[in-house]
């Protein structure tokens, strides 16, 4: 009896292996795809007469590389990770695995379309993040839809009465990206002002109830199984959780400041900004006093540095995002450079750091591979550097660029005053995407091609 | 600031009125847990993920 639930767990183990890898083997071939994209679409700004056919006009690439970025890349991802977190935190096998491919499949579809349709001119408009026509926007709502599915029915079949910590921010996220996606979706509402509030709505949940609830469980898994501490405070986690969900929906309204939205909700959205601070400082020292004392275990090993960045990004750009609503920085700051420089630093320092750190963390466990330290290293500090140079660069120029427009001088003036700063981080991003050609080298070690170096029962930190 | 449709300030003081008390709530909560996390019990779910992975 006793082997044959052996057998059957060793089945399971397989089985989401398998699965795990698949997720992230795609999200990685997304995210070197949607970089280099990126990439041309920075070198554009330095060099305007760079790649002039419209299948590489800024116009085209511009969404190709925020799109997959988020449904590609950031989306397949935590997908992957969080159904891994949620059978081992349930000490239970996934609800359906086929229904995993099919989820997965549906990522890579909507992509792949949205990809090309993007690319060939067929686009919903400006709407920011949502560039994707109807029927792909419809595909990559039925993923997230049995994703929602499978990982929901997974919990339901844990053991233990307690939800983990992780499991209510990954199902929380994404029961709210449902709504929020069906909300973006409708078109009923959404012409003149309904349809810039409805773009307030999606553009700014989609990072804030999808990718950071998402990545915060990842975190809360992670790092207590890495250092084989549990988190300093769980209560503080579910205070952070709750907060997130009252405070979080209505602040999207701050990108419309001086819009003719109502005067109010503008207000609502700034006052809301500000109590978000609650669960991004509460939540971010949650995870730093988890790892207080323990440095040189963070030091020696390849995930943790990840992850300290990441929880490093999550306080920076949220709070930079707080200060950012206020109305008199936004008069400088809106439609500038700036606002890049924080988009990058929430989805690049947070998200992709925590991605990373969660893969570096879970891929070895399931496969059984580590990936030579060095090269984890060199993807670190590639990567470290390239954000910090990018980052400080539009951060930097998109303030010159402000202050210019608010002089009156000509709008050229203002060109001329940011151009070294896109050189900058035309520089910054290179080094960006070399350490994810380095990443992706990584991944295929973990998956496939290194030896088997580590048991599945050791804890990571001690062999890193 | 001026705005066409800014509304009688009262509205805005409202607004700030309960979002302000909302959120000073919830500091005060989150620091006391800062503070005095306890979560001592050996089932609390927190140590019992360092063990109950399969």
């Amino acid at each position: 009896m006793i082997a044959r639930s052996v057998a059957l767990q060793d089945e399971d183990d397989r089985e989401i292996t398998s699965l795990l890898g698949a997720y992230i083997a795609f999200a990685t071939g997304w995210l070197v795809l949607s970089t280099a994209v990126g990439l041309i679409v920075a070198f554009k700004f330095a060099y305007p007469e760079f790649l002039t056919s419209p299948y590489f006009s800024f116009g085209r690439l511009r969404p190709i590389h925020t799109n997959d970025t988020f449904y590609a890349w950031a989306s397949i991802a935590l997908v992957g990770l969080v159904f891994y977190v949620a059978c081992k935190t349930c000490a239970t096998r996934l609800y359906s695995i086929k229904l995993g491919w099919v989820t997965l499949a549906l990522f890579n579809v909507a992509a792949a379309l949205g990809t090309v349709a993007l690319d060939l001119g067929f686009n919903n408009g400006d709407q920011e993040y949502r560039e994707w026509i109807w029927w792909i926007e419809a595909l990559l709502l039925i993923a997230i839809l049995t994703a929602a599915y499978n990982l929901i029915m997974t919990v339901a079949r844990r053991k233990d009465d307690d939800i983990y910590l992780s499991n209510w921010y990954t199902m929380g996220g994404i029961i709210w990206t449902l709504i929020l996606s069906t909300v973006a979706f409708i078109p009923l509402y959404q012409y003149g002002l309904g349809q810039v509030a409805v773009q307030g709505f999606f553009m700014h949940n989609a990072v804030g109830m999808w990718f950071t609830p998402l990545t915060l469980g990842l975190f809360y898994y992670v790092l207590p199984k890495l250092l084989n501490r549990p988190i300093y405070s769980y209560a503080l986690g579910v205070l952070a959780f709750w907060t997130n969900l009252v405070f979080y929906p209505i602040i999207g309204a701050h990108h419309f400041i001086f819009s003719p939205l109502p005067w109010w909700l503008q207000t609502l959205a700034i006052v809301f900004s500000v109590a978000m601070l609650v669960p991004v400082w509460a939540g971010s020292a949650n995870f730093l006093l988890t790892m207080r004392g323990r440095w040189e275990q963070v030091r020696r090993s390849y995930a943790l540095p990840f992850v300290f960045v990441g929880v490093l990004g999550y306080l920076l750009g949220s709070t930079q995002g707080t200060f950012e609503a206020f109305r008199s920085l936004q008069a400088v700051w809106h439609l500038t450079n700036f606002t890049v420089g924080h988009s990058h630093l929430t989805m690049y320092t947070f998200i992709t750091f925590g991605i990373w750190g969660g893969i570096y963390a879970l891929v070895p466990r399931a496969t059984g591979r580590a990936p030579s330290l060095t090269l984890a290293g060199l993807h670190f500090w590639l990567a470290t550097v390239g954000m910090a140079i990018y980052i400080l660069a539009l951060s930097i120029g998109g303030t010159i660029q402000g202050l210019v427009w608010m002089s009156g001088a000509p709008f050229i003036d203002s060109v001329t005053a940011i151009a070294p700063d896109w050189l900058w981080r035309s520089i910054g991003g290179s080094l960006m995407f070399i350490s994810h050609l380095v990443f992706a080298w990584n991944v295929w070690f973990m998956l496939s091609g290194g030896e088997r170096v580590i048991s599945r029962v050791e804890p990571i930190s001690e062999v890193a | 600031m001026e705005h066409v449709m800014s509304g009688p300030p009262l509205g805005n003081v409202f607004v700030a009125l309960v979002g302000g008390a909302i959120t000073l709530w919830v500091v005060f909560a989150a620091i006391r847990m800062l503070i005095a996390p306890g979560e001592t019990d050996p089932d609390h779910p927190k140590y019992s993920v360092l063990r109950g992975d399969r």
